[in-house]
């Protein structure tokens, strides 16, 4: 009888040890899960937008006349931004990644995903203002970083696109 | 929101239907911003997941139309009536701020 709850107590001790343990590890999980979840959702959102524009030719150009050489009646400079960071997990692994060299997939991924974002927000501006084109288009992009613990780190990345909306 | 200044700019050589006739030199307008803390905090729980962080979207938005602004009334205390080639730039001071800058050349245009 003795033996029997003591064991018992082990085993409530040895429930509780773990339990403690995984609760750091909890905002990794949530972490893995928005990876693996939330950020392929938003990337299926932005194909959809690209493929409703994808009908008719590309509006952006980075010349900066009109190929087509049309005179232009009204011009108006326009400006997307968008910030993206990549996950706890993402970091994770480029940091390991990065020992070894070479591509950084995760990373390149998160960079593509926001100048995409980025280019197709010019893109639904340019319509929402009725535009024809958007000419001279240049693309620019910065680290964000805050200071957290005496250490620089870095929260996201910003990509600005801008051009010049016109109207033939 | 700042009053408007209204000198027509383009990120083009030149104005459409207008011709440079003076050049009034280079005119450049910068800010330096920083989120407040609670946002800060949010940004913090979303790079968790990763993806857009709406909050810094906003800000840096809201702060290139500063920068903007401040390049216009620059180019307008010089005398000059249009900015052409209108440039940003944007770097991060540390401390979670960021400095934006825009910067053209301001001309004359008849």
């Amino acid at each position: 009888m003795e033996r029997l709850s003591s064991s018992n107590e082990v085993i409530r001790l040895f429930v509780l040890i773990v339990l403690s343990l995984l609760v750091p590890l909890l905002p990794w999980l949530v972490s893995g899960i928005g990876t693996a979840v939330y950020q392929p959702k938003k990337k299926q959102e932005l194909l959809q937008r690209e493929q409703a524009f994808a009908k008719t030719s590309d509006v952006l150009s980075t010349l900066s006349k009109p190929l087509s050489g049309k005179e232009v009646k009204e011009y108006q400079v326009l400006m997307t931004n968008v910030v993206m960071s990549p996950s706890w997990i993402q970091i994770l692994v480029g940091g390991i990644l990065s020992l070894f060299g070479g591509e950084i997939n995760v990373f390149t991924k998160v960079v593509d995903w926001s100048r995409r974002e980025a280019q197709q927000r010019l893109r639904e501006q340019a319509a929402a203002s009725g535009y024809d084109e958007v000419i001279n288009v240049r693309m620019e992009t910065t680290t964000l970083s805050k200071i957290r613990g005496g250490k620089d780190k870095t929260t996201g990345i910003e990509v600005l696109a801008y051009g010049t909306g016109i109207k033939y | 929101m700042q009053p408007q200044v209204n000198i027509p700019f383009s990120n083009t050589e030149t104005i459409p239907g207008m011709t440079i006739t003076q050049m009034m030199g280079v005119v450049t307008g910068s800010t330096v911003r920083a989120k407040n803390v609670f946002k800060d905090i949010g940004a913090g729980l979303k790079n968790m997941v990763g993806g857009e962080l709406k909050a810094y979207t906003e800000l840096l938005q809201e702060s290139r139309n500063e920068a903007l602004y401040r390049m216009l009334v620059d180019a307008q205390a010089r005398g000059a009536n249009a900015v052409v080639n209108v440039r940003f730039a944007t770097s991060s001071v540390a401390g979670g701020a960021a400095e934006l800058l825009a910067y053209g050349t301001a001309v004359v245009v008849q």
